[in-house]
């Protein structure tokens, strides 16, 4: 893609009358966030602009002012990151105004003080991500950002480099925000096995999470369909597994990749998928893998005596001790690699008719009178040690304890040392879990699961002019508005509530790769990223998805500008022409 | 977008075993067609390779030997341009091989002479496109590419370019194909009005048609949205109309995607849609507009009452005298900024309260007991004989004769002059309008809107504020033309089901669609290729195999190579499939209708 198609520069604006517009379209808004000329998103939590309504220009001079920035490398990363976005960012926002009711300051914005509390506090779930942004009215006076920690002032800076637009670098004065957090987890889920990202779009997408104030990659980087991860003790996984040489991921890669999560205030959350998933392992270790390289679903056969969930076949063989050495060494390089705290270790779709297929587990079955379960607790029961050996939080897919048929007793989890992530069944499994005691992510695949309607990607496929809901098992489509609308604590108890983490959106690579990440993931990630920043309703309560469709628009373009490719929400049409793209009841095809 | 992510050069098999590959693979595909180590896309109507299965290079020194090329500019463009490509690609198909049952000839091939019988044939509908391709088991003999038209030797070129591959060039040999397409209209619509596409943006998008041997570029220019089109004689209308200064098309700029698509084999086919779909018009012309600006649908009003199909109102008003300057200006200066013969005047979805909406079509309607589709009526006898003053063939939208409410006499067009464009009802409207004796474009929405199936793009939708445990609303995605529509949903339509062979010979082709509420250049490709190409295979050699069985199976694979080549040729196609799916040929295929559990 060579072409930036709405450069911000053609647009025309002279100064916003944001006022005047948001009263002509349908508002929900608050009165504080409309009086702000320009957007933040995710929108803050409390944001005030007092009179009379200013407007200064950035200093040509203009500084952040971080004292704390030489010692702390992240900081002073961040603080360079930003400083060169203001210096360089001209976005223009689109609606189309001609008048104005602002007042210009006649001084620049000289500065931005930053003041951090706590510079030692690390990026780990529940960090202190609040911030206090303060622009005074009269703007010969810097501004001020603090923050209890690194992480929240990333997530001021942020917020700063938003207010600010224009060629001439506007800013309004007078601008009071507090903000923070409704959950802490605000995560994207990408899964590299299926088909393979160059490290540069893993970057890419790091970054634009930033933009958005997520903060956790959730890095599911293998599977069935390749092992692109290169790991000291387990060289041949990668050499035998990854897709080729040009698609790996080196020791020096997930460095990079860590590190660049850190400046942006991302956490890279390591998931290896065992026991099932893992088909690729059996390029280097064909002795522990059950059924290998299979047809997934034989022919006549029905569903339940599939191999797998999908085309990709192969479990790890819980029942040879080989397993143990290979998988500890796994979970050992990832444990070093990964600073995080949080490790994943999958445990999800184990496919009863794989281990089936084996001989030694046919006669754990047939001789011992086992049960698919009980092998697949020996698993757990082997390895979450391994994990929890590291200080690691270990996080399972919730079929680990939910699944209909292979599950393990709850018993061997405790919520102290166990996150679950929930993909199934909406709010209700996340009610199960968190009535159990445990802590939960949510990526329910209704609402979540970004890959979803574009088809399906079997071949020889006989229902293709059936494809109701868009052809794949998850369709349709999850539309910005479907994410932004869900409510993660639907049918929780106050206690409940408070053991819901927070949410990821999810993108498996099925039918995606680099050429349409950005468009796949952008703005619908963004979407959820408010509704966990600060939620999916107005201060009476009312979801506000309305206001939200043209401040999303609007952020869109901003984030094409920044470079990511996110898709269009609505003719550009509708943000110049406030409140006329909408409908005044439930649209009903004709 | 910064990177290419599955780079080929990242793939590293060594030499292609399609052989034995296909015979692994769920196989409807033909015998002859199995035989190729490499994929041309969309499939000839004939190729065989000739026993002993042997692989050429190209040598360093490869011409094309064109004798015609210097009295023919678009024929060089094409020669230049292929040789380009063949020297610069290095397509590695992704079929993970190691092995190989074929021989390599021991001298490369030097030469492909090229000839056509007529040089001054013009790129219009119905153009012979056929070629002839032959290259020689001696490879020290020249490869021949016969064709009779400059444009069927570019689609010879391409078939050409797609059968070399690898770092090495190499090429089969052995190799003929005798190929000419089942329609002679393979289109694709871009609606620049909804949201504004550079220039760069459909210059791509007609490259990587020609790839596809699609050949019409149906540019729907104006909409209500915004008027992106400057014209010498009403520059009004664009700038009062367009997006922004940075968002129009010069003439100079049409100019140039006219010139690049005679050189890519691409005729570009204009359409000012008429006379509803005008909103934009108001900026320049506020009094011929009637109900512009308005909100689209008001509160509480029916349907039936809305002021437009969409956000976006305005329609010509037939009645104003004006009108008929303004919209005879801006008729003929398309007309010569597009030499292509056929017209596009849109005419689709008149909204009857937008006309309604207006004092003068008010009176009209109850002084003179007048009706809506006497004044469509009234418009298309105006603004037609205008359109083939030109010469030109008028292209309407169905809507104009079938739609249920404001339509006009079918007497009005004649068949000679008129080729009409159905989008609704699928196969039935098809049905209908050929059997009335019309030549027909085929983009029905149900199989052909490549925009469908990504949400709504209206704002303060209520129906998306219910409690997450209640039934989906949005089960289609959200869209009115939901689901997305997938490429095998694309590739297994039959434009021609039901009709007679008399019926059958009136349908000139089809076209996909991208209307761009929710698309612009940030998204173009991917929401274009590779279903695009699903259509193009249908069109040019059919969905079926050899026995008249779907052959879509076979297709799969052949596709999914065929993305990944396209990306490799700087076209950010969607991925179908896990690369695993490529490398483990037959294992992601389902031989019973998949259910979701």
């Amino acid at each position: 893609m060579t072409s930036h198609p709405i450069a911000t520069s053609h647009v025309f604006s002279t100064i916003l009358t944001a006022l005047l517009l948001l009263i002509h379209s349908s508002a929900t808004a608050t009165a504080t966030a409309t009086a702000l000329p320009v957007n933040v998103w995710p929108k803050p939590t409390s944001i005030s602009w007092s009179s009379p309504y200013t407007i200064a220009t950035l200093s040509p001079t203009f500084q952040f002012d971080s004292p704390s920035s030489p010692s702390n490398h992240y900081l002073s990363a961040a603080v360079a990151r930003y400083h060169r976005l203001i210096s360089s960012e001209r976005h223009r926002p689109i609606y189309d105004t001609t008048t104005t009711n602002f007042s210009t300051s006649p001084t620049p914005l000289q500065s931005l003080s930053i003041s951090v509390v706590d510079l030692a506090a690390p990026l780990i779930h529940g960090v202190d991500e609040s911030y206090t942004l303060s622009i005074p009215n009269y703007s010969a006076t810097a501004a001020n950002l603090s923050a209890a920690t690194v992480w929240g002032a990333m997530r001021g800076l942020e917020t700063f480099s938003q207010l600010v637009w224009g060629g001439r670098r506007r800013v309004p004065v007078g601008v009071e925000i507090r903000d923070a957090p409704l959950f802490g987890h605000r995560g994207f889920l990408l899964d590299t096995s299926r088909n393979f990202y160059p490290v540069e779009d893993i970057l890419r997408t790091i970054k634009a999470m930033s933009h958005n104030k997520m903060n956790v990659f959730h890095w599911h980087i293998t599977d069935s369909h390749s092992f692109p991860l290169e790991l000291p003790s387990e060289p041949g996984l990668a050499a035998k597994g990854a897709y080729g040489r040009g698609m790996r991921y080196s020791v020096a890669d997930v460095g990079r990749v860590v590190q660049y999560g850190y400046e942006h205030g991302v956490r890279v959350v390591p998931e290896v998928d065992t026991p099932a998933h893992t088909g690729s392992w059996a390029g280097a270790y064909p002795d522990i893998i059950t059924c290998a390289d299979k047809f997934w679903w034989p022919a006549g056969s029905p569903w339940a005596d599939r191999l797998a969930a999908e085309p990709g076949t192969g479990q790890l063989n819980p029942l040879h001790p080989k397993t143990y050495q290979v998988v500890g060494n796994v979970i050992n390089d990832i444990a070093s690699m990964f600073p995080e705290p949080f490790f994943h270790g999958g445990a999800d779709e184990v496919t009863p008719g794989c281990w089936k297929a084996d001989p030694s587990i046919q006669s754990f079955l047939s001789q011992q009178n086992g049960t698919l379960s009980q092998i697949l607790e020996t698993f757990i029961n082997k390895t979450l040690p391994i994990i929890t050996s590291h200080n690691k939080t270990a996080v399972y897919w919730e079929d680990v304890i939910l699944a209909p048929d292979v599950k393990v007793n709850p018993a061997v989890f405790s919520p102290e040392h166990t996150v679950f992530q929930t993909w199934n069944n909406g709010p209700n499994n996340t009610k199960l879990l968190t009535a159990a005691g445990y802590r939960v992510i949510v990526s329910s695949w209704e609402f979540y699961y970004l890959d979803c309607g574009h088809g399906d990607f079997l071949g020889n496929d006989s229902h293709s002019d059936v494809d109701s809901n868009g052809g794949s098992w998850c369709g349709p489509y999850k539309t910005w508005q479907k994410v932004y609308n869900y409510d993660i604590t639907h049918g929780l108890s106050e206690v409940e509530k408070g053991r819901v983490l927070g949410a990821e959106v999810a993108l498996w690579s099925e039918q995606a790769d680099g050429a349409v990440l950005d468009a796949r993931v952008w703005p619908r990630a963004a979407a959820m990223a408010e509704a966990m920043w600060s939620g999916n309703r107005d201060e009476k309560g009312v979801k506000r998805y309305a206001e939200a469709t043209d401040r999303l628009n609007e952020w869109r373009y901003r984030m094409v500008g920044r470079g990511i490719m996110a898709e269009p929400i609505q003719p550009l049409w509708c943000l110049r022409n406030p409140g006329m793209c909408n409908t005044v009841k439930p649209f009903v095809a004709q």
